[in-house]
């Protein structure tokens, strides 16, 4: 009797892990069903509603309440959904609800961090639209194309740039005897000997640096067109890596010669520029808003480019953490296409809008000769900041962030507190190397 | 042959009745508990990022005992175990016993007090934490105002000091919850056994080391072992205040999940792998405390 009951409870869990199976694939194609049905029913493709999910309501949400407005007068009918979560959440949503294997409760339109966009095209692949005759990838900066395509079909629309800047407190600067010309062709040695000017003259800070991120590591590398990865995107490549040797040489040698402050989190960080405590932030130009958002400093603030290496062919320009918009492969995504389409991908005078309004600096190539890119910016004394990034945007070397930035740099923070204790620079990049090729598969 | 053949029917009816009474719950655990965890345990053979898996074997779990990154979290882990959770329970037992004592006033105040951090939601007050401490925190500035230490402390951005945060996070947080239990368990102890020992002329010392200890033994069991399951599944501090951090100083296993999963390239298939070794931990360290400390009808 006992084995007869053993025999229908484990009949019933076959039953159940069935059917919740052929459950997800009824969804799935139920909701299919439903689009070939509207689809017939009203003329164009056109859904009546489409979601977005993105993050950062002053910068991201608010761009796409303007491309929201902007499409409300061509297509009035169709109801845009903008759902604002945090980056982190939005990620924990996109893969339980991809690995899930349904697609109900994924958003139509998605904003992804370039860094990661990889990860989701490579481990979702039919997840994602081919954007590929919606929108041109060569209309965008150069950069933009590695991240949000694969095989030769286009799935993101390029958005924010990241291109970085060296903002500094002018005041500081001249207190120390510089002044922001002096910044214009310098490399991160020369950098570093002002921080200590300044520390001296004023007794500020010259940078403020998380040992948790390793943002400012990803620039210099970038800067010189190397990466965590080989160009294959799978190849760790740290021992031997020259640039990031130098960048690792930098960062020591910052946090070593008292110029460095230390922060905890982003809070802490926007802190300590607004407060006046550090005298200088080379960082990504989306910091922008929160940079002007201490009124008091108008006037005191100035952008140089970014330092370079000097052991190494590096350019003044590089990229951190911009992100872009990715349709999902749900029901309605021939109305996101058009969207993105419309806006996004080809509303040159939108993205004037953008500018002047939010201080979005877009990639989209046409965009840049537009108006509002050449104005000059009362904030940081008149200066044509936007024209400035626009130029650097253009030179950013373009690599292959691959799928595994944020394990690597994971590995790299443990190994950055070795060598700031003392070990050795090259067992730090080789034990680095071992640790990333045993873990990335 | 009548006779066997009648009472085998009556044991099949009587079995029948039982479980009829208990396949509803039954079905339920089989569903959204063994399932689930079969799932995790068949996911646990498979490698590949997001929804590309394939089986290959025992992979995953060969790749555990290599993993740098895997290791320094299980001794993370630990070190918050063998220090936290004997300080804690220590700290509750001792509260515990001043909270019972008949003669203190405003005892329900005091209760209260120590068991509200219990009440508040694991994110609000980590985060609460993390202000406290951080460099140009409150912990610092008062501590740099009575002139204890002559530099800020780096709470968090230190690995040593960043461990010790999360170890009085912690501590803060569940020491009323395992005081309950002791309080409890104290208030069923019978008074004349107390008035017996202190007629004997037993210490106060003495009486609880010989009659509470031994008395409250199997809620220590319970609550070191409840403690235990808690600290191997540490997650909300330590993702809160360090994030793991610095480097990897402060990460734990579950931590460490979560990276797999969410912050790296989706590995499911090695996250569930991670998973099991901490069901694997919980087991043994449960038999172990009750071969310890348990009856032996416990």
């Amino acid at each position: 009797m006992k084995k007869g009951f053993a025999l229908v409870l484990i009949c019933l869990l076959l039953l159940t892990a069935c059917s919740s199976n052929s459950g997800s694939k009824n969804t799935g194609s139920g909701a299919d069903a439903g689009k070939t049905e509207n689809t017939a029913a009203s003329e164009p493709a056109q859904a009546k509603e489409i979601t977005i999910w993105a993050w950062d309501p002053a910068f991201n949400i608010a761009a796409l309440e303007v491309a929201k407005a902007e499409y409300a007068k061509t297509n009035p009918d169709v109801n845009i959904n903008i759902v604002e979560y945090a980056q982190a959440d939005i990620i924990q949503k996109l893969n339980t609800g991809l690995n899930s294997g349904t697609t109900k409760g994924l958003p139509n339109i998605v904003l992804i961090e370039d860094y990661r966009s990889q990860s989701f095209l490579q481990s979702y692949k039919d997840s994602f639209y081919d954007l590929s005759s919606s929108i041109k990838g060569a209309d965008f900066a150069d950069y933009k194309s590695g991240p949000t395509s694969l095989d030769g079909k286009q799935y993101g629309v390029p958005f924010d740039s990241g291109v970085t800047g060296l903002y500094v407190r002018t005041d500081y600067l001249e207190q120390a005897g510089y002044k922001l010309a002096d910044l214009q062709d310098i490399d991160w040695k020369q950098y570093i000997e002002i921080g200590k000017a300044v520390k001296e003259k004023t007794g500020k800070a010259l940078i403020t640096l998380d040992p948790n991120d390793l943002g400012l590591i990803r620039v210099m590398i970038q800067s010189a067109g190397e990466w965590y990865l080989k160009e294959d995107g799978k190849t760790p490549n740290l021992a031997g890596n020259a640039p990031l040797k130098e960048a690792f040489e930098i960062y020591k040698e910052l946090t070593e010669s008292n110029v460095a402050k230390v922060h905890a989190d982003w809070s802490q960080f926007v802190a300590a520029l607004n407060s006046g405590d550090v005298a200088s932030v080379p960082t990504g130009n989306w910091i922008t808003p929160s940079i002007t958002a201490e009124a008091s400093q108008s006037g005191k603030w100035g952008i140089a480019p970014l330092p370079k290496l000097t052991a190494n062919e590096s350019v003044h320009a590089s990229n951190l953490g911009g992100s872009s918009w990715y349709v999902m492969n749900v029901d309605g995504k021939e109305t996101a296409a058009d969207f993105m389409a419309k806006t996004f991908g080809s509303n040159v005078e939108m993205y004037q809008k953008l500018l002047t309004d939010i201080g979005v600096i877009g990639t989209f190539k046409a965009a840049a000769g537009g108006e509002a890119y050449s104005q000059g910016n009362e904030f940081f004394s008149g200066q044509k900041v936007v024209a400035d990034f626009a130029a650097w945007t253009e030179q950013i070397p373009s690599v292959n962030y691959g799928i595994n930035t944020y394990a690597i740099e994971d590995i790299l923070i443990v190994e950055m507190q070795n060598y700031l204790n003392g070990k050795d620079i090259d067992s730090v990049l080789n034990d680095a190397q071992a640790q990333a090729e045993s873990q990335i598969k | 042959m009548q006779h066997t053949h009648s009472k085998l029917k009556l044991r099949t009816k009587s079995v029948l009745t039982g479980w009829s009474f208990v396949l509803l719950a039954v079905i339920l655990i089989f569903v959204f508990y063994f399932y689930p965890m079969l799932q995790a345990l068949i996911l646990s053979f498979q490698t590949g990022t997001g929804g590309n898996l394939t089986f290959t074997g025992f992979d995953n779990y060969s790749r555990l005992l290599s993993d740098q990154t895997f290791l320094v979290s299980v001794k993370n882990t630990f070190i918050y175990l063998l220090v936290q959770v004997p300080l804690m329970i220590i700290l509750a037992l001792f509260i515990s016993v001043l909270l019972n004592d008949s003669k203190l006033r405003f005892k329900g105040f005091y209760r209260t007090a120590i068991f509200l951090p219990c009440v508040t939601s694991l994110v609000a007050y980590s985060v609460v934490f993390k202000y406290l401490f951080a460099g140009n925190g409150l912990v610092n500035t008062l501590l740099l105002k009575l002139h204890l230490v002559s530099a800020p402390i780096e709470w968090i951005t230190d690995p040593f000091w960043a461990k010790i945060t999360i170890i009085i996070a912690i501590t803060w947080r569940w020491t009323g919850y395992n005081m309950i239990f002791y309080l409890s368990a104290l208030q069923n102890i019978d008074h004349s056994i107390y008035e017996a020992a202190r007629i004997d002329g037993a210490s106060a010392s003495r009486q609880f080391f010989g009659i509470t200890v031994p008395l409250l033994k199997p809620i220590i069991l319970f609550t070191s072992i409840t403690s235990t399951i808690g600290t191997l599944q540490l997650f909300d501090e330590v993702m809160n205040i360090t994030k793991g951090g610095p480097g990897n100083a402060t990460q734990t296993i579950s931590q460490y999940i979560y990276n797999l999963s969410f912050k790296y390239s989706a590995d499911f298939g090695y996250a569930a792998t991670v998973s099991y070794s901490i069901v694997i931990m919980i087991a043994l360290l449960s038999v172990i405390q009750f071969k310890v400390a348990g009856d032996k009808n416990g």
